[in-house]
């Protein structure tokens, strides 16, 4: 068949008029929120047990269509985006807990869950988790999803030959300052040749940070990051470094790996969900761990929340469909399910958080976390302290790994605070 | 708008209908316009409207959320005194030299041998080509784990060979050679390809020709092969200086495991940022947008810059 110039040119004609008439009806009809019986939630991989989803779908089925909707990649940028382009917002989006701080200061994109009655369940929430979703202007952004009690996993069969405590009970409260925890860094690596009880210096300097009731900008704008709190983390990170209990290991490489299968970093600082990636990272040592308390106290790093949008055209049954998929119960299914731990302190007694477990040979490890989760300080998280925080851990970073002069390293760290500050109209 | 007249120079066959005199203006065309228009339409929607909304962007404050906030020139002040942004360029430039100049030498090589290939021509394009269409954070993760300190493969060899352990990943050079190396092993068969293309169009008669005149090999080489490859040669510096300036997965996807906080730091020092995640990290870690775009409007001025030096390479090619 020959096309001729004029039927292409037509062919043409038409489907660049068809293509521009549907772009601007489907421009003029697309919806801000869902439509109809659809009700849209937006999570991310691992954010919410799969099991709840589904139960949730078939309670609410007679009412909503619920459509839960994993999104992939940097899930914050592209909430925002859509968010900002105000077409196709999801009437139930999570909002993770580090990226809180930057959604608080737009509370008006979201509806206020005290409107729809969330202060009566309060007292069932983790107190302290249940505040960070709180804003300047008093209204509530998020529903609490599950938190992250920091603890201390280690190898109980390095320890014994270190002459370490190796009992989780004789390991919480014989090493439960910061002090003991790197004095026995200092007799581990004596009697272990090649053994580190850190992997890198700048976890220790955040869980410090953590640890405290402050951060790096206060609620005045002005910044806090040069106070004693941070100096303080930063001085412990220098010293482990300086007594050599720092191994030169990057995170996430196959050495890390190895060194931890042949019990050279026996110990690791880190939140509970942290235990579903040494599962996952390092199966062989099954059976070769166990956790006990944090030394310097309790501190939380991620979590995340459930938010109703302002898009939602039914918040009161978003709402109750929430709190329904967060209560204690299905709180205590997310744990079993992909290990996102309960911020609801009555599902710590259930009996399927009380489970030993094998891996950490057969240890009961609610007995840990349980009862930090309950004590973890209180802090203000400022929009600005993921962009003045991030100079002092590259400075410290600076010091741990290329061996700048630790002094100079806070110098530079702080006239970039100063700088980053000024710019963003953060007093100094 | 240049358009309309080269496609109206055959009038009768565009249209049986009488054509109007050229005067008529651009209405009359105005099926020769719909006809391109959804290519500018996608432009303007995805090309143009971003753009300019990116330089107003860089005049404003604005968390990606809230109200924007007018902020003048601040961010540009700002921009030219950011240590980190011109270590980013120094980051760019020298991880673009680094991997550039190896993979031409080495594409070069690897295409004259293809050339001279005799068995399984096909076999070995494929296989060179294959690095260039594998998926990029796949590679890089595997490259993680050949420059790994303690069981990585390259430090394997050093010790093989009675050298010492390099901290590729941690320390400021090892990271840009890692990465350096990551690009020239995903490039080098696919710029042999294109030198392959650009050799066999070298006639033969050239090469008879040298040869009768006592020339060996290597004299060919560099007098015959090489001159007449000049465009070729052009052609890929060109192209890897585009991709080079906008290199991003390859140390994003290699560093990110070494920084607790920031995909988008670059490892220790920064060694590994190049502009356009030092362009990521303010822009999405940050949540400031204007600045990050005032940063996307200062890789474009170094963009342009290096275009403008390759323009004058090439125009000193057309003047000889």
């Amino acid at each position: 068949m020959r096309l001729s110039r004029r039927s292409l040119l037509r062919a043409g004609l038409a489907g660049t008029a068809a293509t521009a008439l549907g772009g601007l009806a489907s421009g003029c009809a697309v919806p801000t929120g869902s439509t109809g019986r659809n009700m849209v939630l937006w999570y991310w991989s691992g954010g919410l047990s799969p099991k709840v989803l589904q139960k949730a779908k078939a309670r609410y089925d007679s009412a909503v269509n619920l459509q839960a909707i994993q999104i992939g990649g940097y899930y914050r940028s592209k909430l925002m985006t859509t968010m900002t382009g105000r077409a196709h917002v999801p009437d139930i989006a999570g909002l993770k807990g580090e990226d809180m701080a930057s959604y608080l200061p737009n509370s008006d994109q979201f509806v206020d869950l005290r409107t729809l009655g969330a202060d009566r369940l309060k007292d069932r929430y983790l107190t302290w988790k249940w505040d960070e979703a709180i804003a300047e202007d008093g209204s509530m952004v998020g529903f609490p999803i599950d938190c992250g009690p920091v603890a201390h996993y280690y190898q109980p069969a390095v320890f014994e030959k270190a002459g370490l405590p190796y009992e989780p009970d004789d390991v919480s409260r014989e090493l439960d300052t910061w002090e003991k925890f790197l004095a026995a860094g200092e007799q581990l690596k004596k009697r272990v040749p090649g053994a580190f009880i850190l992997t890198d210096a700048l976890s220790i300097y955040g869980i410090s940070v953590n640890q405290t009731t402050k951060r790096f900008v206060d609620k005045d704008r002005h910044f806090i990051g040069d106070q004693e709190h941070v100096r303080t983390a930063w001085d412990r990170a220098v010293e482990a470094t300086r007594r050599g209990l720092v191994s030169k290991i990057v995170n996430g490489t196959p050495d890390n790996i190895s060194a931890t299968e042949r019990g050279l970093l026996p110990s690791q600082l880190n939140a509970s969900w942290a235990a579903g990636d040494i599962k996952l990272n390092t199966p062989k040592t099954k059976g070769k761990w166990r956790v006990a308390n944090c030394p310097g106290g309790p501190s939380n790093i991620g979590g995340s929340f459930l938010s109703i949008t302002k898009a939602c055209r039914e918040p009161e049954k978003a709402f109750e469909m929430i709190t329904w998929m967060l209560d204690a119960d299905n709180q205590a299914q997310g744990f079993v399910d992909s290990v996102l731990f309960p911020s609801t302190p009555a599902s710590y007694r259930m009996a399927k958080l009380r489970e030993p477990d094998e891996f950490f040979g057969g240890q009961i490890t609610m007995d840990v976390f349980g009862p930090a989760a309950q004590k973890i300080p209180v802090a203000f998280n400022s929009p600005y302290d993921i962009a003045l925080k991030t100079p002092i851990d590259d400075e410290l970073r600076n010091f741990s790994v290329l061996g700048k002069d630790p002094d100079q390293a806070w110098k530079d760290a702080m006239s970039k605070c100063r700088r980053i500050a000024d710019h963003l109209g953060v007093s100094y | 708008m240049a358009t309309a007249p080269v496609i109206d120079t055959p009038p009768a066959t565009v249209t049986t209908a009488p054509a109007g005199p050229a005067r008529k203006g651009i209405l009359s065309h105005w099926r020769l316009y719909a006809a391109i228009s959804p290519f500018y339409l996608l432009f303007l929607a995805f090309g143009l409207i971003p753009v300019g909304f990116s330089l107003y962007l860089s005049f404003h404050r604005w968390d990606g959320l809230g109200s924007m906030e007018f902020a003048g020139l601040s961010q540009y002040r700002y921009l030219l005194s950011d240590s980190q942004f011109w270590g980013s360029i120094g980051n760019t430039v020298v991880i673009w030299a680094l991997a550039t100049f190896p993979m031409i030498f080495l594409a070069m090589v690897t295409a004259v041998l293809l050339n001279s290939a005799v068995r399984f021509k096909n076999v070995y394009r494929f296989a060179y080509f294959l690095p260039n269409v594998t998926s990029i954070v796949a590679v890089a993760i595997i490259f993680g784990s050949v420059f790994s300190t303690n069981f990585g493969l390259v430090n394997a060899l050093l010790q093989a060979v009675g050298l010492d352990q390099v901290a590729w990943l941690n320390s400021p050079w090892g990271i840009k050679v890692a990465i350096a190396t990551l690009m020239t092993w995903q490039w080098t068969g696919y710029n042999a390809i294109i030198f392959l293309a650009g050799l066999q169009t070298i006639p033969s008669e050239l090469y008879e020709a040298a040869r009768m005149d006592g020339a060996g090999p290597v004299q060919t080489f560099f007098r015959v092969t090489l001159p007449l490859m000049r465009p070729v040669l052009l052609f890929v510096l060109v192209i890897s200086t585009v991709t080079g300036l906008q290199s991003f997965s390859e140390p994003q996807v290699l560093l990110q495991t070494t920084d607790n906080n920031s995909s988008f730091a670059g490892g220790p020092g920064h060694a590994g940022q190049t502009m356009v995640l030092y362009f990521f990290q303010q822009t999405f870690d940050n949540n400031d947008f204007g600045y990050g775009a005032a940063v996307a409007w200062g890789i474009f001025l170094v963009v342009v810059l290096f275009s403008i030096i390759n323009w004058r390479l090439v125009q000193r090619r057309g003047e000889e």
